[in-house]
């Protein structure tokens, strides 16, 4: 089992500015699943009841000179910390920067290398598996371990690939958010009330979310919202009403669906903003099975979409509510 | 399109805000603990918000119908409602999003009785409350504060002090005799407890802190602690940026009553267009009023 690369200054600058501190809101300690092609991060995919969130790159998008082999198809998955990983990649940076902006950069010498190590630890008998990173600079390098789980056996790579196939599934419907920031700000408010969420998203493009316990309903409707997937016309009657009987018909017509999720996790999910996505489209994945937030990210001064990175999340249901 | 009226009569009351934050600021002055039960009361002149505490603390805050842009009222009498304070402070805050114009629209009474907030300046994002009310309890002691003598015994002091002082006699301990005398002409916080701390405003001293004072005879009264800084623990930051005055009077047997003034006109747009009139908004203000009864012991100096 060998995994060495060297992280691009794309790439460092992806994970140390954007992608790190957001994954690591999502929880401290996620999976790091490493295959040919791509790197993934993964939180909460083997254990049911928190929130899945997936962040996807393609090898090029973070590192170039990438070497990966292993027994089970190239492909190794480790548990990591978040917040050590994200530290040990500052440090390096910062001594990477260091160097090669006193010799003037450019230079293939002063790369930042991870690498996949087994090393004895002081005090310790039995070797440990370390990620391993590794800046040289012109008379010394540096190295920072960071701690990481045994490597999963090949029967919990492969529950692991599996988890992730099943995660893929799209919802018809997908509204885009079209201020995330004042999606954020309302929900930072709004969570002080209640502790569930309820989410309703039509096919006319309106995005429903509500608050509602004996004491209090509070809740917000943004409508005319860009629609991915299945859409319809808005009906001429549904127009001048409530945005609660505007929901309800719309799911009785079954151009609209509703799910109940946890408050807690809806705001977790908008800490992906600290990624920096260009935009968010929220949907409900068929059946009800869960919120899908799926955020996308543009190639740098265009409004194309950037393939080579994704990231999603996915809501655990508590109430399949009325379909 | 069926919009017919829910109820043939019209709601009590239907009123519009323009600065959502200012109603935040001036309810969350008077919010000192995190289940408070409040009673609204509405009229001809506005909203009257009132909280209290075990019968020595009461606060009011008054929202007179010149703080909306649209009051229509049609009730008869004073309808009166019990609420949730930190439920109708929470939701109001929803509404007031940074970088927004918010706009909200209140309505009383809702199908079920229920208080109903909604936004009403964004035609594609719209906003909403429902909030349950209660039949409220009887207000154990509907104040009369009468002032105490001829002439009233008053004194104003910057909010911003006022509020210094009474956080830092915390230390000291649970009661506080505040003292009034006219000469010299000051006011003396006095704490004593695991240790004394006296803190004293003298007018002459610092009129720019005690900005005014009425005071022909000497009176001294003890406070519990607790219900003084409520008082002055959450005044808005607002009320410490314009700099204003908080007036403090004493009443009839040593009643305590505190005001503030808290701004709740529309924030001004800098680089906004100064129309030919020049025209400026009439200030806008909410009153609140705290109510601190003394405390009842034998060592209490009285009036001398």
């Amino acid at each position: 089992m060998k995994f060495k690369a060297f992280l691009t200054d794309n790439g460092v600058n992806l994970l140390e500015k954007r992608f790190l501190p957001a994954l690591d809101k999502m929880g401290r300690i996620c999976h790091l699943y490493l295959t040919r092609d791509h790197t993934i991060f993964l939180h909460n995919l083997l254990n049911g009841d928190g929130i899945q969130s997936i962040a996807q790159f393609r090898k090029e998008a973070l590192f170039d000179d990438y070497r990966i082999s292993s027994q089970n198809d190239d492909r190794i998955a480790f548990t990591i910390d978040l917040s050590l990983l994200h530290r040990a990649l500052r440090s390096s940076v910062s001594i990477y920067t260091e160097v090669s902006g006193n010799f003037g950069g450019g230079t293939t010498v002063n790369r930042l290398q991870i690498k996949l190590v087994k090393k004895l630890p002081p005090n310790c008998t039995q070797p440990m598996p370390f990620l391993t990173f590794e800046s040289k600079g012109y008379k010394s390098a540096v190295i920072q371990d960071v701690p990481i789980s045994k490597p999963l056996s090949r029967a919990d790579v492969l529950e692991l690939q599996s988890a992730l196939d099943m995660a893929q599934d799209m919802p018809r419907t997908l509204v885009q958010v079209p201020d995330m920031n004042q999606l954020q700000n309302f929900m930072d408010r709004m969570k002080h009330v209640g502790d569930l969420l309820n989410v309703s998203i039509s096919k006319y493009g309106d995005l429903h979310v509500q608050i509602s316990t004996t004491l209090i309903t509070l809740g917000a409707e943004f409508r005319k919202l860009l629609v991915i997937g299945e859409q319809a016309e808005v009906p001429a009657s549904d127009r001048n009403l409530s945005a609660q009987s505007r929901s309800e018909r719309a799911m009785q017509r079954g151009d609209a669906q509703s799910v109940q999720v946890s408050m807690k996790h809806f705001a977790k999910s908008l800490q992906c903003h600290l990624a920096k996505p260009d935009c968010a489209f929220y949907g409900i994945a068929p059946q009800g099975a869960c919120l899908t937030v799926i955020f996308q990210f543009y190639i740098p001064g265009s409004r194309q979409t950037d393939k080579s990175i994704s990231l999603h999340c996915r809501l655990p249901v508590l109430d399949p509510g009325s379909n | 399109m069926s919009s017919s009226a829910v109820g043939a009569e019209a709601p009590d009351l239907v009123c519009q805000l323009d600065n959502v934050q200012g109603m935040v600021d001036a309810l969350t002055a008077v919010r000192w603990k995190r289940h408070q039960d409040a009673v609204v009361e509405l009229s001809e002149h506005g909203v009257v918000l009132i909280v209290e505490d075990t019968g020595c603390l009461q606060a009011k805050v008054y929202l007179q119908r010149e703080l909306f842009v649209r009051y229509e009222y049609s009730a008869e009498g004073r309808p009166r409602f019990g609420l949730s304070l930190g439920l109708f402070v929470d939701s109001l805050n929803t509404f007031s999003v940074p970088g927004h114009s918010n706009t909200i629209e209140i309505r009383y009474p809702g199908p079920d009785m229920q208080l109903l907030l909604k936004s009403v300046d964004s035609p594609d994002a719209c906003i909403y409350a429902e909030i349950r009310t209660r039949i409220p309890e009887t207000i154990s002691w509907d104040y009369n504060f009468e002032p105490a003598g001829s002439t009233p015994l008053s004194l104003t002091v910057k909010s911003a002090a006022l509020k210094e002082a009474i956080d830092d006699l915390e230390w000291p301990g649970s009661s506080i005799q505040i003292t009034v005398q006219p000469v010299p002409p000051s006011v003396t916080f006095r704490g004593e407890g695991h240790g004394d701390l006296q803190i004293d405003f003298m007018y002459y001293v610092n009129t720019d802190l005690l900005i005014a004072f009425h005071c022909d005879r000497q009176v001294s009264y003890r406070y519990k602690y607790k219900f003084l800084r409520a008082t002055t623990s959450n005044i808005p930051s607002s009320v410490i940026k314009d700099n204003r005055g908080s007036k403090l009077t004493i009443g009839r047997g040593g009643m305590l009553k505190v005001q503030h003034l808290v701004s709740v006109a529309r924030p001004s747009i800098p680089h906004a267009h100064i129309d030919s009139a020049g025209y400026q908004q009439p200030s806008r203000i909410a009153y609140i009023e705290f109510f601190v009864k003394p405390e009842e012991d034998e060592d209490t100096i009285n009036d001398s």
